[in-house]
């Protein structure tokens, strides 16, 4: 049989019975659409989570105080026996290949701002921190500048967030304005551009503080953190070794966790990963059923054409010619029918996302194949017991039938 | 014609086609299955976390120091705070109406050490009540003794897994550890806790609140863990505590005081959501097995055409016809339904016998809602055969082909 007469064939027979081919179609494309859009909605997710953490920059290694090796806390993030000190930050600075440092002590404490009409207070984060944050967490300062490097002592100086601005100062502007710190005077030198909150943390309602004042305000001898950027054609692997060796030799021992952000992005992008496929293993269950739904038309089919069959192998066609058609007939259904999901699927991503912006949505291609190469599966899979039984019939029996 | 001969005769017709009976029953049933079997997995999570919260005590508050006025925004779980909330606060909420026991807590990061091994575990600075507030038990030997908090004794109790990395199998009760660089005598072992809400207490050494805060040199705690008498003191005592915090800070509300059941009803509105959407994604299944009930209901009214002409002839009317197709469509999805749910019921029933750590739980709703949901696609999708066949002209049908 040539390739033409095959598929004419095969669409000859879909066609014949149209309202049957559309409904089984529906079927497939109801179970193909679920999968493309939620794992649209999956990886839509994965990657705004992926842009949360890389607007920070990509090329940063953190180290905090105290060897955890599990996802649990370590309590030495909160007090501890072996302190990373500043004087670790700064010895970390003059590695090679380390271009900037942040040390990073976070604590809680009343920020309070005289104005004309008077005092304002608000509780809010503070972040003790070295001069050189706009560079290792991209933000700039919007107006003013941030925390200069000071050679010796740490003058008071105070960096707003954009929130905080706008609690403590309303429109005037804070530049130059004295503020009170857990009791202590600071200078605003600075306000910080709007950078939005991460994962629950809103970095817009802090002040910036000189790291040395704020371990006195907390009196601490530990850093919470430090922060490195290295040049940008350097091995992260390679940087956190020279790190790792450096703080070593500082400490006697490794008592400290260095992530580098690589890790975190791994990590988090396996997990994530695992979740859309496992969304879209849920829409998945969809097109088993309408799998099954191919197979008891085709099985119908094949009952309804018995004599059609019985003549074409009374005309001489081959076992194997009657399977591929039937075959062929439950393949068709089932890639058109996914053809026809995948389109609604991509146009309902495109829906949500336009209609929830908080939702974001994007086609995961490599799982459109996947469900449209299932789909095929599928109906290869539901086609292959029909045809078998087509192909098995005897041309006299089935002539004689009716 | 009575109900019976309706039933009567949809379930000869359904029997008369074997295969495609079998085929459209399995797919209902596996929409239900699905439906049933995802909401059991987030109800059982639900139920677990909820157990996991009724272990800790359902009453409890947390005293974190530091605020955030950030309206919505996260308490403020880490970090330092100007004025540090002390062991003689703590000890002044006790006096609070409606407190029953409190433990401060001191955490921190330090090595423990005994003959020559050394591990690096978190530290728990605490009191005696700690034992109650956090419903624990002892393995071996005795939790820290009762006695002036102020007064840090040179002893620790070692959680499970800590005991058994420096010891192995040797006594340790009784034995000395260095933590940092303090001697402590160890008193006791906890009994195994297991994992609560991903803190392990097992990797921990757990010593006097004094002598955590002089080894830590930090005068601070961490937070302050309040067990009321009730629930329905939880409100009062939180103002108190509140109250008593302010008084003693200078008039400065510079504490966070999170409840337990905040905390709960967090979680559980999360996973009732999370229960929902993936039983309302394997429901899409359940429309997938409509449409193919529809489908062959329409091949089961082509084939039957001369049946329904003869029907009709006979003075069948319209309705009677329709009713007849219905009740097959109806036969379908009720059945699908029974198996699926039976199949259901199975699994989690297997799954409970094998897991006892974590267990499946149906939810009443679950195949209140899978029934629901497939009857109803029965009705919708079993509607339009229905009507076309009541619609058959019985002159034309009869006449056949």
């Amino acid at each position: 049989m040539l390739a033409a007469d095959f598929i004419a064939f095969t669409l000859g027979a879909l066609r014949a019975r149209r309202g049957r081919s559309l409904l089984t179609l529906l079927g497939i494309a109801i179970g193909i659409a679920a999968v493309v859009l939620l794992t649209a909605i999956g990886e839509g997710i994965h990657r705004f989570v992926l842009a949360e953490f890389t607007q920070f920059g990509s090329n940063l290694i953190s180290i905090a105080p105290g060897k955890t090796s599990t996802f649990g806390l370590s309590g030495a993030l909160v007090s501890n026996v072996r302190p990373l000190a500043l004087a670790d930050a700064q010895a970390l600075a003059r590695l090679s290949g380390i271009t900037a440092v942040v040390p990073v002590v976070q604590g809680n404490a009343a920020v309070e701002a005289t104005l004309a009409g008077g005092a304002r207070t608000r509780r809010t984060m503070i972040l003790g921190t070295g001069s050189q944050v706009p560079e290792v967490w991209q933000m700039r300062p919007a107006i003013g500048r941030f925390l200069p490097a000071d050679e010796v002592g740490a003058r008071p100086f105070a960096v707003l967030g954009s929130t905080l601005r706008h609690e403590l100062f309303g429109a005037t502007s804070p530049l130059g304005a004295r503020i009170r710190i857990g009791g202590e005077p600071y200078r605003v030198i600075g306000v910080m551009e709007p950078k939005g909150e991460m994962l629950g943390f809103n970095l817009d309602d802090t002040v910036f503080i000189p790291v040395e004042r704020a371990l006195a305000m907390f009196n601490r001898n530990s850093l919470m953190e430090i922060d490195l950027l290295y040049a940008a054609g350097q091995a992260g692997g390679a940087v956190a070794e020279r790190v790792r060796a450096l703080l070593k030799l500082r400490h006697g021992s490794e008592d400290f966790t260095i992530t580098t952000q690589d890790q975190v992005l791994d990590v988090l992008g396996s997990v994530l990963d695992v979740l859309t496929a496992a969304v879209g293993a849920l829409g998945a269950i969809s097109l088993v059923v309408g799998g099954i739904g191919i197979l008891t038309i085709m099985t119908i089919a094949v009952q309804e054409r018995r004599r059609e069959i019985g003549l074409l192998r009374a005309l001489g066609a081959p076992r194997g010619q009657i399977l591929t058609l039937f075959l062929g007939e439950a393949v068709l259904l089932s890639s058109v029918g996914g053809l026809a999901g995948l389109a609604a699927g991509a146009l309902g991503a495109m829906l949500i996302g336009a209609a929830v912006p908080a939702l974001p949505t994007h086609i995961a291609w490599q799982f459109v194949l996947l469900a449209e190469a299932t789909a095929a599966l599928i109906g290869l899979g539901a086609g292959v017991l029909p045809a078998l039984a087509a192909a098995r019939l005897d041309p006299v029996e089935a002539l004689r039938d009716e | 014609m009575r109900l019976r001969d309706v039933l009567g005769f949809a379930a000869q017709a359904l029997s008369g086609h074997r295969t495609r009976t079998w085929l459209t029953l399995l797919a209902v049933g596996l929409g239900s299955a699905a439906v049933v079997l995802l909401s059991a997995l987030g109800e059982g999570a639900r139920v677990y976390v909820q157990d996991q919260f009724a272990q800790l005590g359902t009453h409890l508050l947390i005293v974190l120091p530091g605020r955030n006025e950030t309206t919505g925004g996260p308490p403020p779980l880490l970090g330092a705070t100007a004025r540090d909330l002390t062991l003689d606060d703590a000890l002044a909420m006790g006096r609070a109406r409606g407190v029953v026991r409190l433990a401060p807590l001191a955490v921190g990061s330090a090595p423990v050490a005994a003959g020559g091994l050394e591990r690096e575990v978190n530290i728990l600075g605490t009191t005696a009540d700690f034992l109650a507030v956090r419903h624990l038990s002892m393995g071996q030997g005795d939790f820290l003794p009762a006695g002036d908090p102020s007064r840090g004794r040179g002893v620790a109790v070692l959680g499970k897994t800590l005991a058994k990395e420096l010891f192995g199998n040797r006594q340790a009760v009784g034995e000395w550890v260095r933590i940092g660089q303090r001697r402590f005598r160890v008193i006791g072992i906890l009994a195994s806790s297991g994992q609560s809400l991903g803190d392990t207490l097992d990797d921990l050494a757990i010593i006097p609140v004094a002598s955590a805060q002089a080894l830590f040199n930090s005068p601070g705690l961490f937070r302050v863990v309040v067990e009321t008498r009730d629930r329905e003191t939880l409100r009062s005592a939180e103002a108190a505590v509140k109250d008593i915090v302010r008084a003693r800070h200078e008039g400065e509300d510079d504490v966070t005081v999170i409840t337990q059941d905040a905390m709960l009803a967090t979680f559980d509105k999360i996973l009732r959501a999370l229960t929902l959407a993936v039983a309302g994604i394997a429901a899409i299944s359940l429309a997938v097995a409509g449409v193919l009930i529809m489908n062959v209901m329409l091949v089961s009214v082509a084939q039957r055409t001369s049946e329904v002409g003869l029907l009709k002839a006979l003075g069948a009317a319209q309705g009677q016809v329709a009713a007849l197709f219905l009740a097959e469509a109806l036969l379908l999805s009720a059945a699908g339904t029974l198996a699926g749910l039976a199949l259901a019921v199975t699994v989690v029933a297997g799954f409970n016998a094998i897991y006892s750590s974590f267990q499946l739980v149906i939810p009443t709703w679950a195949p209140l809602a899978a029934a629901g949901v497939s009857l109803g696609a029965g009705v919708v999708f079993g509607l339009t055969p229905a009507l076309r066949a009541a619609r058959l002209d019985p002159v034309h049908a009869l006449s056949g082909r």
